[in-house]
């Protein structure tokens, strides 16, 4: 290691120091996007140009133009996988981040306070268990659940009187995608609650002070002042579980396979079905390309957002 | 510390890629030297993969004693057995047989969705030369052959004989002997009976038959039963040989479907039947609850073990002489496998009266085996059930093996079609489209 | 929230018999081991547990790497383009797994690394390091300039400000990186079930999918296979709370 004399040099030593710490950083980038090109931008390309093919996955792929599209644009199955996406990004994005917003709140605010750390680990790790499970498992789980006939879920309701609430969850086409909204919302409200509980403890606690002189409630303070802070979590949050959402594919390969009927079907299983089991992987290609295009326009308009929120803050 | 966090990775990097290209080169050795054999067994030395996807039923047992005989006979072999299961085969099928993770012989499901598209794109050995000169031909009864056989189309019946069958495999009707006493039934010979049958069980607030539809695929077991009641042996060939048009709202789709529904209407299946899976279904057929379970030969061997509480029997769908049924999954030997003659070894034994007299012994319905042995009546009645359909010429295969990926088709229609959501015609209409679709495009 | 493990627990213990007979709720009469013993060999457990341990341990670490040096860069550095770079990260993580699948299968076959567990390795640690890289330059980014400033002048080259200055003020937000790409690598299903061939290289987690599919296998067994696919996550799981904790206080102290 060269050793700077600053006696001497310093003008020209703090100038070397600031430019070397500058400038130069693109070297760092390379590897990663190396890896990425190889693994990522290499089969994109390849899907796209897929998407214009027949072909079952082995021997020479057949050029047919648009024709894979023309076929998604009068299949019902492809509109039905999308619209059930879109409820499901919906339910399941706002939901859970909502409930992990108050009971990040709550839990930091009033059970650290008043019972220590041990409980409120206790309960976040709770709530964040089934974040841990693969889902597999939580299939299995799920599926005892909401068994008609004996699932405890009816099995409660009719203890407690409420029979005509009890359904036929998985079974019944009505009930199937709600069933599986409930089970992605269970599943994902550790997450967000993980994430704010770690952003709550990087807010430096002076910003409270003119708050608390005020006589603000915890609850006020909250919502003026501290989730306006987390905004870059927030952001994290949201996008990553609207993505997460767009791509289910593990819950629903678990539970119903797309069924009852359409109703569960979603892209990611609809392409799967077509890459290994309908030997149709153009038409795979297809779906996961207009797929890939939407969660990219999303993903995009987000990181705009969040871009110019932080150049403005 | 930091910097030995990046030592850590660099030296995982390393030491996962040294790993790798090691074992990479190891099996490449080992199946060099395993590609020569030599005359006698005892003398041969190399490597066997076997795949299945059977686990503690007949076939797992059949089989297990066979790869025993094998070890025996090829002292000097390695015998690599892994177990697969359907959804794996299923999916990853075709990457694995184009890849050097070939195994040498292995379980493959008949028709023109699996065993005819992987020869059709050459994946698999032909066995025509082999089967003939170790006299498999006169084992398997002819009217096997037709799931044994592909063309370059991957069509069924005729062409190359790429797969060969070890046990035969249809559906048929289980029933609780105790129940039907109790309520007063009889074993129907009709369906009108089988009707009557039910319509008391239902009048008594019991659900007649047992039935998981949270998958789909067991309905359409029932349903094609009640197709075939209006069906051919013409309409047969058209639908699996692709050698004539489909009517799709013919006779026989039309009264299949009408039948299935009037059936969910008239309370013969659970109301909730599409939020139960097929395991469900059949502990309700095992714990008692629901007199009949109209399935496969695959679940006997496990009804024989695990129902003690009451005495049950089969007996096929009454009336009609087509009965769904096949010759069973198929051995086939991939065409990038290093162990051909190994493999034929295997499977000489899997067909060998001592096997197949195990695969008897435990529930299943082999080919080949002492039936003398038997004294369980009613794996005898399965033997004698199956017997009779060959004999009628009466083998009528399984509804999704024209189309590849049928079964999704089918099994969400189907679920449409018990829920009431859909009519039959419409039914009939959208399980139509992928299958014109696909005959047209192998045109 | 707790009660389907316990049902799972309950399960796992009873006989087969047991379960038939008196159904899913009740309690087991003994501790029946039977089914979990079944399971752990048919399904080659100890195995799968190595397997599942490598990759995961291998795509946690490989994944921070990666993630850090490009976050390095785009958060730090705040190179031209810093939005470009990352929408071209992050669409990794867009890529529904479908996509890469074909593609990637005979990229590795032509190398021959199919049907290894480097393959999945990379291929995950690489999808990954697009989430931590979000993430991480997220966290850069809204580092104190002063502290950056204050390197230059003690006259710190770009490796020494990354490793003694950045990575212990990101304890906390590796630490959670870390977790979490062990336990999703942990969880992975689709690319290891297409990647691994051989049952010797298979995870955990396929074990257990395949416990669930195969067609005799009975409610005891696919309990008992659950069960013992959560136990590891849950010891994890135990561990990562007090790594979380120990990583934030440390984070605090400036």
């Amino acid at each position: 290691m060269t050793h700077k004399d600053y006696s001497n040099n310093t003008k020209i030593a703090t100038l070397k120091a600031s430019s070397s710490l500058k400038k130069g950083y693109m070297v760092f980038l390379i590897p990663g996007v190396l890896l990425f090109l190889l693994i990522f931008v290499f089969p994109l390309l390849a899907n796209v140009v897929l998407s214009f093919t027949r072909w079952s996955g082995i021997g020479t792929p057949v050029w047919v133009g648009f024709a894979n599209y023309m076929k998604a644009i009068s299949d019902s199955n492809f509109w039905a996988s999308f619209k059930n996406s879109l409820l499901l990004v919906i339910a399941v994005t706002t939901i859970p981040t909502l409930i992990g917003l108050l009971l990040a709140g709550f839990i930091f605010e009033r059970i650290i306070a008043k019972f220590g750390r041990g409980i409120a680990n206790f309960f976040r790790g709770g709530f964040y268990l089934p974040q841990i499970v693969p889902v597999v498992v939580l299939g299995i789980m799920w599926r005892w659940i909401l068994q008609p006939n004996w699932g405890v879920l009816n099995l409660s309701l009719k203890a407690v009187g409420l029979d005509m609430l009890a359904r036929n969850w998985f079974g019944s086409a009505s009930t199937a995608l709600p069933s599986i909204m409930m089970m992605m919302i269970w599943m994902q409200i550790g997450y967000p609650l993980v994430i704010f509980i770690a952003a709550l403890q990087r807010i430096d606690p002076t910003v409270y002070e003119a708050a608390d002189l005020d006589g603000a409630s915890w609850l006020q303070r909250y919502f003026y002042i501290t989730i306006p802070l987390i905004r870059p979590e927030i952001f994290v949050v949201v996008l990553t579980t609207i993505i997460y959402v767009f791509k289910a594919f593990g819950q629903v390969y678990v539970t119903t396979k797309g069924g009852p009927g359409q109703a569960t079907i979603v892209p990611s299983y609809f392409s799967y079905q077509n890459f290994f089991q309908r030997s149709l992987v153009g038409y795979g290609a297809t779906i996961t390309t207009v797929l890939t295009i939407i969660i990219g326009l999303v993903a995009v308009g987000f990181i705009r957002m969040q871009t110019k929120q932080e150049q403005e803050g | 510390m930091k910097k030995s966090l990046l030592w850590i990775v660099v030296m995982v990097l390393s030491i996962s890629m040294v790993a790798a290209f090691s074992f990479a080169g190891c099996k490449a050795a080992a199946e060099a030297a395993a590609a020569v054999a030599e005359e006698t067994p005892s003398d041969v030395v190399g490597t066997l993969k076997i795949w299945d996807m059977e686990v503690d039923n007949a076939f797992s047992a059949s089989w297990g004693f066979a790869r025993e005989e094998f070890k025996a006979m090829y002292p000097n072999v390695t015998v690599e057995y892994e177990m697969k299961t359907f959804e794996q085969m299923e999916q990853s099928g075709k990457m694995f047989l184009n890849s050097a993770s070939v195994p040498d012989v292995m379980q493959c499901c008949s028709g023109l969705s699996r065993a005819g598209m992987y020869a059709s794109e050459g994946l698999l050995t032909d066995l025509t030369a082999v089967a003939e000169a170790r006299g498999w031909n006169d084992i398997t009864p002819p009217s096997f052959q037709t799931t044994c056989r592909y063309n370059e189309q991957g069509v069924m019946g005729s062409g190359n004989l790429y797969g060969v069958t070890n046990y035969g495999d249809f559906v048929m009707v289980y029933y609780n002997k105790d129940m039907f006493t109790q309520y007063g039934v009889e074993v129907p010979t009709s369906l009108a009976e089988l009707e009557a049958v039910c319509d008391k069980f239902v009048a008594e607030g019991i659900v007649p038959i047992t039935l998981g539809g949270l998958t789909g695929w067991p309905i359409g077991h029932v349903w094609w039963e009640l197709v075939l009641y209006n069906a051919d042996r013409e309409l047969i060939n058209n639908y699996f040989l692709y050698t004539g048009d489909v009517d799709f709202q013919g006779e026989a789709f039309a009264s299949g479907a009408e039948k299935l529904a009037e059936w969910a209407t008239k309370g013969y299946f659970d109301p909730n039947v599409n939020g139960i899976s097929y395991d469900d279904a059949n502990v309700a057929f095992v714990q008692g609850q629901t007199p009949i379970n109209i399935t496969g030969g695959w679940m006997f061997g496990s009804f024989l073990e695990k129902i003690t509480d009451f005495d049950w029997g089969i007996f096929l769908m009454p009336g009609k002489n087509l009965n769904q049924g096949s010759g069973g999954d198929l051995w086939v030997v991939p065409e990038k496998a290093k162990n051909k003659d190994l493999a034929y070894a295997y499977i000489d034994l899997t067909l060998k009266e001592e096997a197949q007299t195990i695969m008897a012994l435990v529930g299943g319905v082999p080919i080949n085996a002492d039936l003398t042995q038997i004294t369980d009546q009613k794996v005898l009645d399965l033997n004698a059930a199956f017997s009779t359909i060959v004999a009628n010429d009466g083998m009528a295969f399984y509804p999704d093996w024209p189309v590849p990926g049928y079964i999704n088709v089918l099994s969400s229609n189907l679920q449409e079609l018990l829920a009431g959501t859909i009519t039959p015609e419409e039914f009939n209409n959208a399980i139509s489209i992928p299958y014109n679709e696909y005959k047209e495009s192998r045109e | 929230m707790l009660f389907p493990f316990a049902l799972i627990t309950n399960n796992s213990f009873k006989t087969e018999t047991e379960y038939y007979a008196n159904g899913p709720y009740s309690l087991f009469k003994s501790l029946n081991l039977d089914a979990l013993k079944k399971v752990w060999n048919l399904m080659t457990y100890s195995i799968k547990l190595r397997n599942s341990i490598v990759i995961s341990l291998s795509v946690a670490l490989l994944a921070i790497g990666i993630s850090l040096l490009t976050a390095f860069a785009l958060g730090i550095g705040k190179v031209k383009g810093k939005s470009f770079f990352i929408v071209f990260f992050l669409m990794a993580f867009l890529l529904p797994q479908e996509v890469l699948v074909y593609p990637l299968y005979y990229l590795f076959k032509l190398v021959g690394l199919y049907d290894t567990r480097l393959s999945v390795i990379i291929i995950i640690s690489v999808l990954y390091s697009s989430f931590g890289t979000y993430f991480l330059s997220s966290v850069f980014s809204a580092f104190n300039r002063e502290l950056i400033e204050a390197a230059e002048l003690d006259g710190c080259n770009k490796l020494q400000l990354l490793f003694r200055i950045i990575v212990p003020l990101s304890m906390p937000s590796l630490s959670i990186l870390f977790v979490f790409f062990f336990i999703w690598s942990w969880n992975e299903f689709f690319i290891p079930l297409i990647f691994l061939v051989s049952n010797d290289n298979q995870t955990i987690t396929i074990a257990m999918a395949m416990a669930q599919d195969q067609h005799g296998t009975t409610v005891t067994s696919q309990s008992a296979a659950a069960l013992i696919g959560v136990i590891p996550c849950i010891i994890f799981f135990v561990l990562f709370q007090r790594t979380l904790t120990k990583g934030i206080t440390l984070g605090s102290i400036k």
